[in-house]
């Protein structure tokens, strides 16, 4: 693994991405990340905060366009973070608060489709209350994107190796 | 990393009033048990750091998903009960001031005396006036916007304004550590 470590750091594009100064190429890459999760997580705030009982009013269904919102900021999301990967893979990969991060997305991801299938199978009406099921999912996504929220941010503090030559 | 002030057409550091005024209040808020508390607790930066990003998620979950709406995106939604989703917004918003405060506390100059801080100051206030903006012209013919309609001009320039200054302020505030002093 290290030689691989090695290699990617020692490449062009690695390279780049960590030592270019200028705002426009690792800062920009944070910024998108960061507008990337308030989109992707927000659009599951709105849709799971309705299926649990904020705003009754909009009928479960009539909020299926924000799915396109939420896969949006998922691919922004996987494409910033892949860059993010190629400027730091050592960091990254020998931390398993990294893959704890992944596994927590897939399975919000697969609930906020579950959810969506769910509710096109069997339609909640306007001023109506979800099913337990649909409930059960939403609450259990929100605690998914909550964990992997922090999972995210503490990825930066207990890292233990930040390079292949360097430790963190 | 240290990036030096490559744009500096963009610095608001040049306003002495204001840094006389900033300055003389860095050693109260560095003094502060709050400040105290975040700079010498082993996790405290990181959860304060985890909970900024979730009352961020909050914001745009709800904020920014109305603002959508407003733009005309999403037009099945009833946009009059998809304000009740805005208390959820406002508690995440809180919740940034919240820890906002704690992270200002432990380090004032840090933020203080830091272009990309005072550019997310910006971007807040505007993002404020915004809101004053759509209680008083937008709000009361809220329940008249008919689905599947397009929203009426007032009503997606105000959506347009939030949506851009929050993403604003999302943006100046991820630029805030490289922009330390």
């Amino acid at each position: 693994m290290d030689a691989f470590f090695q290699w990617l750091e020692t490449s062009g594009p690695s390279t780049v991405l960590r030592e270019n100064p200028s705002i426009m190429v690792f800062p920009f890459i944070l910024i998108l990340h960061t507008v990337g999760l308030g989109f992707l997580v927000g659009a599951n705030v709105a849709i799971n905060g309705r299926v649990l009982g904020l705003a009754r009013g909009m009928p479960v269904l009539s909020m299926r366009r924000y799915y396109r919102v939420m896969w949006a900021g998922f691919w922004v999301n996987a494409f910033s973070g892949m860059l993010l990967l190629i400027a730091y893979p050592t960091k990254a990969l020998t931390n398993p608060v990294f893959y704890l991060k992944l596994a927590l997305i897939a399975v919000a991801l697969w609930m906020a489709r579950a959810i969506r299938r769910r509710a096109q199978a069997a339609p909640v009406a306007a001023g109506t209350r979800a099913p337990q099921a649909l409930r059960a999912l939403a609450l259990a996504g929100m605690a998914c994107w909550l964990i992997a929220i922090f999972a995210g941010r503490f990825l930066a503090y207990t890292c233990t190796r930040l390079t292949w030559e360097h430790s963190c | 990393m240290l990036i030096a002030f490559e744009w500096n057409w963009f610095s608001l550091m040049h306003w002495d009033w204001l840094n006389d005024q900033l300055r003389a209040v860095l050693n109260t808020l560095y003094y502060t048990p709050l400040g105290e508390f975040t700079r010498n607790s082993r996790w405290a930066w990181p959860i304060l750091e985890s909970l900024h990003f979730i009352g961020l998620s909050l914001l745009i979950g709800t904020i920014g998903m109305f603002d959508l709406r407003l733009l005309g995106f999403a037009r099945a939604v009833p946009i009059g009960a998809m304000h009740r989703l805005i208390p959820l917004g406002i508690s995440g918003f809180l919740i940034n001031i919240s820890t906002g405060i704690c992270f200002i506390c432990a380090a004032p100059d840090q933020y203080l005396f830091n272009s990309a801080f005072r550019w997310k100051v910006v971007f807040l206030t505007i993002a404020g006036l915004n809101v004053l903006f759509f209680y008083t012209r937008v709000f009361r013919r809220l329940e008249s916007f008919s689905e599947n309609m397009p929203p009426p001009l007032a009503a997606r320039i105000v959506g347009g304004v939030s949506l851009g200054a929050w993403v604003g302020v999302m943006s100046a505030g991820r630029l805030i550590t490289f922009f330390r002093p």
